[in-house]
């Protein structure tokens, strides 16, 4: 009798229902509209759609002449690039050094997770005053170190660095923390052994370390690559309008851009669209790369 | 089995019965703190007449919108007002403003279709109103008049803007603006370039800017990629005159679609000269601003809310004027935009293009429409405007002698300028409002590296205005 109510799934399913139409209301609803009004003449955010576009797939024809669509999917693709050797593989570095310090390791897990907890628009407005072209803290330095003429850090050609650097500083911390928890997780009595044996340092990292991480660094690059994707707040505080000369749109800021600035709400849907599709098929990538191993 | 169904049971009613208490409690606070706040500003009410009367005097809590946000000159003079109506009406006012630009425009026009308007807006009675107009979310003014004859009754109606849609007046407005050209005469001295006067022209600009950009500075301060709105006005401006500026064209082909198209030439000469800051594409306006008050670029086009933003940059703290230093603001004049053509330097680009709506929601709204009304007639009353029109123009009846000793160096140059101005005609971005703008200001940057030509895109911009 008292095994039954574990077989009884009622009570469970009531628990799940306020969950279920949470998502149903704040998500589901939403992305289905998404969609719809990807196809619809919008006047302007909040308005209800009238009528279709002539022809309905108006905005996704668009989409494909459109060059800085073009310009956003290659940005984010490189920003996903950034995110898996700037973020993870620092931080995959990171992790193994201190790692092998003695001591000091919570004051390192503190100061490389800090950058996270500050807000990104902060960040972004912070980042605006160390790259300014006027003086800011970049072009003093090197005028101390003897250059004459001011860099324009967010000039054509390297405004994607000087976007992309701030975002990979501020997630470098994350991983970190995942990583030193793994390596904390992998036997003493290993590399004990390695060193009885007569492992270098670098071996132990070699056959030890860098094997049993192998499913948290996947964990860790599949959170860096959709996180990629999702990046928004920091690049458009620095770039507002993919400035310079829409070289720097991100999917999401160029999505933002025709939503709230040039009040094409349905072109902006279908970005939206674009965004998720572009998001599943590279998850799927993405594990399929980096697949999880049974030990 | 009986017994742990008792005490789920038992547990449930518990959990119900604190949540209840929970929120009694959350309401005892709250009945609590409105009690307090009544205790403190009016006399004590009966708890229970407060739950039933709705509009009970000095408790309504209206929602305004305004532009009067970040470096706006009336910010200040805003927050003071409110702060005075808050005491005097016993009421509060749940301050929505924010800076002008396109995601603000954007955030109200979408609070108006999401039921979410605030009670009371200051906004621009151009086109950018026109979708809430249309909507019926705004009062006119005539209805306003017809249960509060006083209302705005200070006011010149001829000089309140009707609205596109219907041109019926919704707006009061507040104070007046114009645009005119500001001047570091410190950089002018340098370079040996004297003041530009009313005669001032298109090729003495670019003979002076030549000289000031020898001299090592930068002639223009500029964001192109940022902010481009004031030489884009002035720059088609310049190939009209005041009597055809306001006339949208039918197509880039036509005579007054040409002009528009030689403006965006004329900025993308300009650009090609060398005249505005090396970083104009990926400044931001805060930036190039900066660079003006800082001595490093020597023209600035902007409006009347700039007088505000320099004088600020010239004290140590900027919301206090104890702290202003005289010596740097003599350095700043203000003077006419450089005229070509029909258009003299003295035709300048002015209005009242913004004014204050009271919403259909707050007017329906028993608890709201005194204050929202006894609101709005205070901040345009008699003594209230000429605060906010400073050195500028109102629509006020009595307008009253401006005390030019009360002002400072820049505002009395400021009123100097402007008794010189020949004409002074709208703005005719503000009937060009939205997508339509998109490929002319957004795309300024592409128009002056050449990567696409003026003339399509002022067809694209002029297609998606017809299109609307």
């Amino acid at each position: 009798m008292g095994a039954n109510i574990y077989r009884n799934k009622k009570p469970a399913l009531a628990f799940l229902l306020p969950a279920f139409l949470f998502m149903v209301v704040f998500l589901y609803y939403p992305f289905i509209k998404t969609i719809l009004n990807s196809f619809m003449h919008l006047k302007q955010l909040g308005a209800a759609a009238t009528e279709f576009n002539t022809p309905w797939y108006t905005n996704y024809e668009e989409m494909l002449h459109d060059p800085n669509v073009w310009t956003s999917v290659k940005n984010t693709i490189i920003m996903m690039a950034v995110t898996l050797v700037g973020q993870v593989g620092i931080a995959i570095v990171l992790a193994l050094m201190v790692d092998n310090i003695g001591r000091g390791k919570q004051i390192f897990r503190t100061l490389f997770f800090f950058p996270i907890v500050i807000s990104a628009t902060a960040l972004g407005l912070m980042f605006n005053l160390i790259f300014l072209y006027d003086k800011g803290m970049v072009n003093q330095l090197l005028e101390i170190l003897g250059k004459q003429n001011l860099t324009d850090w967010k000039a054509e050609g390297i405004a994607l660095f000087t976007m992309m650097a701030p975002v990979m500083w501020q997630y470098v911390g994350f991983y970190f923390v995942i990583l030193v928890t793994g390596l904390n997780n992998i036997s003493d009595e290993l590399y004990e052994a390695a060193r009885i044996d007569g492992a270098t340092a670098l071996q132990r990292v070699r056959y030890i370390s860098v094997p049993l991480l192998h499913n948290v660094i996947c964990t860790c690059s599949v959170l860096a690559v959709t996180g990629a994707l999702k990046v928004f707040d920091l690049p458009w505080v620095m770039f507002p309008k993919g400035m310079p000369l829409k070289t720097t749109f991100l999917t999401g800021t160029y999505m933002y851009y025709h939503t709230m600035e040039t009040k094409n709400v349905d072109y902006g849907a279908a970005l939206a669209v674009l965004i998720v599709v572009l998001g599943v098929v590279l998850a799927k990538v993405v594990n399929a790369i980096f697949k999880e191993k049974e030990y | 089995m009986m017994k742990k169904r008792m005490m789920a049971a038992m547990l449930a009613g518990a959990m119900v019965l604190s949540m209840t208490a929970c929120g009694n409690s959350g309401d005892t606070g709250s009945a609590a703190g409105t009690g307090g706040d009544t205790a403190a500003d009016a006399p004590a009410a009966d708890a229970g007449d407060a739950a039933e009367a709705p509009a009970a005097e000095g408790s309504v809590e209206l929602v305004v919108t305004t532009t009067f946000a970040g470096e706006d000159s009336n910010a200040q003079n805003y927050k003071d007002a409110v702060k005075a109506w808050e005491a005097e009406t016993g009421n509060t006012v749940v301050d929505t403003s924010a800076t002008s630009d396109e995601t603000f425009k954007t955030r109200v026009a979408t609070d108006f279709e999401t039921g979410s308007e605030p009670d009371v807006l200051f906004f621009f009675n151009g086109a950018d109103s026109n979708s809430f107009i249309e909507a019926g979310k705004v009062v006119p003014i005539d209805e306003i008049r017809a249960e509060y004859p006083d209302y705005a009754s200070n006011m010149n109606d001829d000089l309140i803007t009707a609205s596109l849609v219907d041109n019926k007046k919704y707006a009061v407005p507040a104070n007046g603006y114009w645009e005119a050209m500001f001047v570091n005469t410190e950089i002018l001295e340098a370079a040996g370039v004297a003041m530009p006067g009313a005669d001032y022209t298109m090729d003495q600009f670019k003979a002076d800017c030549e000289k000031i950009k020898a001299a090592g500075y930068s002639p223009i301060a500029a964001a192109l990629g940022n902010i481009p709105h004031y030489w884009w006005e002035f720059a088609i401006f310049n190939n009209q005159s005041p009597a055809t500026h306001l006339e949208i064209p039918e197509n880039a082909g036509d005579e007054n679609g040409q002009a528009w198209v030689q403006g965006m030439n004329d900025i993308k000469e300009l650009y090609e000269l060398g005249y505005f800051p090396e970083n104009t594409l990926s400044a931001t306006d805060d930036e190039t601003f900066a660079m003006f008050t800082e001595g490093k670029a020597a023209f600035l086009i902007d409006g009347s809310w700039k007088v505000g933003g320099i004088v600020g940059a010239c004290q140590s703290d900027p919301n206090d004027p104890a702290t202003l230093d005289s010596a740097k603001l003599d350095k700043f004049d203000v003077t006419y935009v450089p005229g070509k053509g029909d258009r003299k330097a003295s035709d300048l680009i002015g209005g009242l293009s913004s004014g204050y709506f009271i919403t259909r929601k707050a007017w329906d709204d028993p608890a709201k429409r005194d204050a929202a009304v006894s609101f709005v007639e205070y901040l345009t009353s008699d003594e209230m405007v000429p605060k906010f029109a400073q050195h500028g123009a109102s629509a006020l009846k009595n307008a009253p002698e401006v005390d030019a000793s009360e002002f400072n160096a820049l505002q009395v140059k400021a009123m100097n300028m402007m008794a010189g101005t020949t004409s002074l005609t709208g703005a005719v971005q503000d009937l060009f409002a939205g997508d339509c703008r998109v490929s002319t200001f957004d795309g300024m940057p592409e128009i002056v590296t050449g990567r696409v030509a003026a003339e399509d895109a002022v067809a694209e911009g002029l297609d998606a205005y017809h299109n609307q």
